[in-house]
Formats: C-alpha cells, structure tokens, sequence
C-alpha cells in the first residue's frame, strides 16, 4: 500500500468535524473574554457566600482565564483539523 | 446644553423605580412594539398568503425562512421542532430592535419632547443598547439550554459534565467550578457581544450628529454641514450591516449552544 494510500483509508476513518464549530469561531474572542468575566463573577458569588473575598475572586478569575484559552485553542485546533482534512481530500497528481 | 450632557442625554432610559428595581419603560414599550409588529405583518401575510405565483413581500419572507431553515440544517444536529421558529423569532425581533439604531437619534426624542411638554423627558428607541434586554434574550436561551441538557442527557449526565470535565476525575472541584464558569460565559457572551456592538455604534451616531449640533453659523457651515451628511450615511450604511451579522450571530449561536445540548456526549 502506498502512503497516499495509507492515507486515504486512514481519513475514512475519521470523522469529519462538523461545521457547528465554524460557527463557534465567529464568536471565539467574545467568548475568551466572558470566560474570563464569568470567572470573576463566579467568583465574586462564591466569595459573597462565604466571607472569604478576595480568594474564590482572583481564583475563579485565573480559572475563567484558563477556560477561555483552553475553549479558544480548542475551537482553532478544530478549524486545522478541518485545514488539514481538506487537503488530504485533494487528488495526488503525481 | 453641553457635548458631554447631549450624549448623556441620549443614552439614559426613560425609567421608573430605583436599584435592581429599575423598568426601563422605553426599552419595554419598542421591544414589545416591536414584537407586535412582527406577529401582526406575520398573520396578515398568513391570512393572504397565495399558494400559485407569491408576491414581492411574500417572496422576501420565504427567503428569510429558507436562509433560517438552512442556517439550522447545518448547524443543528437531530431535530426539534421547537429550534427553527425560535431562531427565527429571535432573527427578526433582534434584527427589528437593531434596526432602531438607523433612525435619527434626535428625531424620536424631540418628538417625545413635543408631545409630553418636557424638554429633559429622556427616550431611548433601540432596546438593544440596553444591557437589560441582551441579558433577558441570552438568559431565555440560557434556561433552555440546561432544559434540553437535562432533557437530553439526563440529570446524571448532565451533572457528570460538571464533574469530570475538562480535566477528567482526579480533579473535581476544579471542574465543578471549570464548567460552571463555562456554563456562565454562553450567556454572557451572547449579550455581551450584541449590546457592545449595537451600544458603539450608537455612539458613532451620536458623535456624528454633534457635528451639526456644533455648527459654526458662517462659512465653516458649509464645509461642517456636507460632512455630517456624508459621514452619517457611511456609517448608516455600515451599520446596516453590522445590525444584519449581529442578528444573524446572536440567532446561529442560540443554534449552536442548543445543538450542543442536544448531543449524547459532551
């Protein structure tokens, strides 16, 4: 078998990512951002609710950091799958 | 009155009561005008719909429903009868609300003016501008979203989202909160995005209209007057896209986020 060919039968078996996370792109610097907002509100609640302000605050704060650029690097690495995917789909000339 | 104190003036809601309390009755009444107008145009071309050859307007609203309908094809997997109404709804109501953004911003206050005899009676026409009526639409799609997460994947399944996502089952408490953090910025996101959009943009115009506002009465009028003109139809018809994409993205993101809670495995 050759290595185009290994290649074909090897995309066959991988599932298409579906164009949802197209759509997900449009909002991926939004959505970093109310990452991070949310984070900061959750912990602000957390904090109010049991008197210990401004530890849960920060801390949510780094996690909805995290979250949004964990969420975002997902999203992107999608998009490369897809990237790729469409390339492997080209027809070898050669 | 003042640069500072005109814009104020047009970006505080006519309101009643006070903190959390507060009704902005502006943003109620042209919401719900809006929304009246919407089912009202929608029975009357029910009523008079033709089944042979449509008229122009009967054509122009199959096409809206065909870009809805395809718009949820793609990006909502399963069906749902429910999804494709609710995004049209919130297409056109949304689309309607930021459509209040082209008129001119003088125009509706003055005249509220004239007719309560109040020359400070403040009015804001365009419900999205207000943080309140982003926050109403993405909590409604919001609570939906946990119904058909819990609907669909069942309370355990749903609450197991909470507690090995993302960093699987050594690390709970970090994903409770991880999740529900998550869980929180959808809604935020989505209001968020609508109403900073939609709020700049009415202080584009209302900076535009401070052109002719601080006319000098000369010759520099001549050259003041043609560039507010100039500038608010560019920007007019800038916006007139922006308010399109941004109905457009609140409606496919409502999509997406139901679609996601329609799928077994998160």
């Amino acid at each position: 078998m050759t290595e185009s060919n290994q290649k074909n039968s090897r995309h066959k078996h991988t599932i298409a990512p579906s164009p949802v996370a197209n759509y997900l792109l449009i909002g991926a610097g939004s959505m970093f951002t109310a990452t991070v907002i949310a984070g900061f509100i959750v912990g602000y609640a957390l904090d109010y609710l049991f008197d210990t302000m401004p530890i849960f605050f920060l801390a949510c704060g780094v996690l909805g950091f995290i979250g949004g650029a964990q969420k975002v690097r997902l999203l992107t690495k999608r998009l490369d799958q897809q990237a790729t995917q469409k390339t492997e789909d080209k027809p070898n000339v050669e | 009155m003042g640069t500072v104190e005109y814009i104020q003036h047009h970006l505080t809601n006519n309101s009643v009561g006070e903190g959390f309390w507060t009704f902005h009755l502006d943003t109620i009444a042209v919401s719900f005008m809006l929304g009246a107008l919407m089912i009202f145009v929608s029975m009357r071309l029910v009523k008079q719909m033709e089944t042979g050859t449509p008229g122009g307007f009967q054509n122009f609203v199959e096409s809206i429903l065909d870009f809805v309908a395809v718009n949820v094809r793609d990006a909502f997997p399963g069906h749902n009868p429910l999804i494709a109404p609710l995004a049209l709804t919130i297409f056109i109501w949304v689309w309607l609300m930021n459509f209040m953004d082209l008129i001119p911003v003088d125009l509706f206050p003055y005249l509220f003016q004239l007719i309560t005899g109040n020359p400070h009676a403040y009015l804001k026409i365009v419900p999205t501008t207000d943080l309140n009526t982003t926050l109403a639409m993405s909590l409604t799609v919001f609570c939906l979203i946990i119904y058909y997460s819990i609907k669909i994947k069942g309370v355990w399944g749903y609450t197991k989202m909470f507690l090995f996502h993302p960093f699987g089952k050594f690390f709970i408490p970090v994903n409770i909160i991880m999740t529900f953090i998550e869980e929180v910025s959808k809604p935020l996101s989505l209001a968020l995005r609508l109403f900073g959009n939609l709020f700049a943009g009415e202080l584009v115009f209302l900076l535009i209209a401070l052109i002719g506002g601080t006319l000098a009465v000369g010759a520099a009028a001549l050259f003041w007057a043609p560039l507010q003109v100039i500038l608010d139809l560019a920007w007019l018809i800038f916006h007139l896209l922006v308010i399109t994409l941004q109905a457009f993205i609140f409606m496919v993101l409502t999509i997406v986020y139901l679609g996601m809670a329609h799928e077994e495995a998160h």
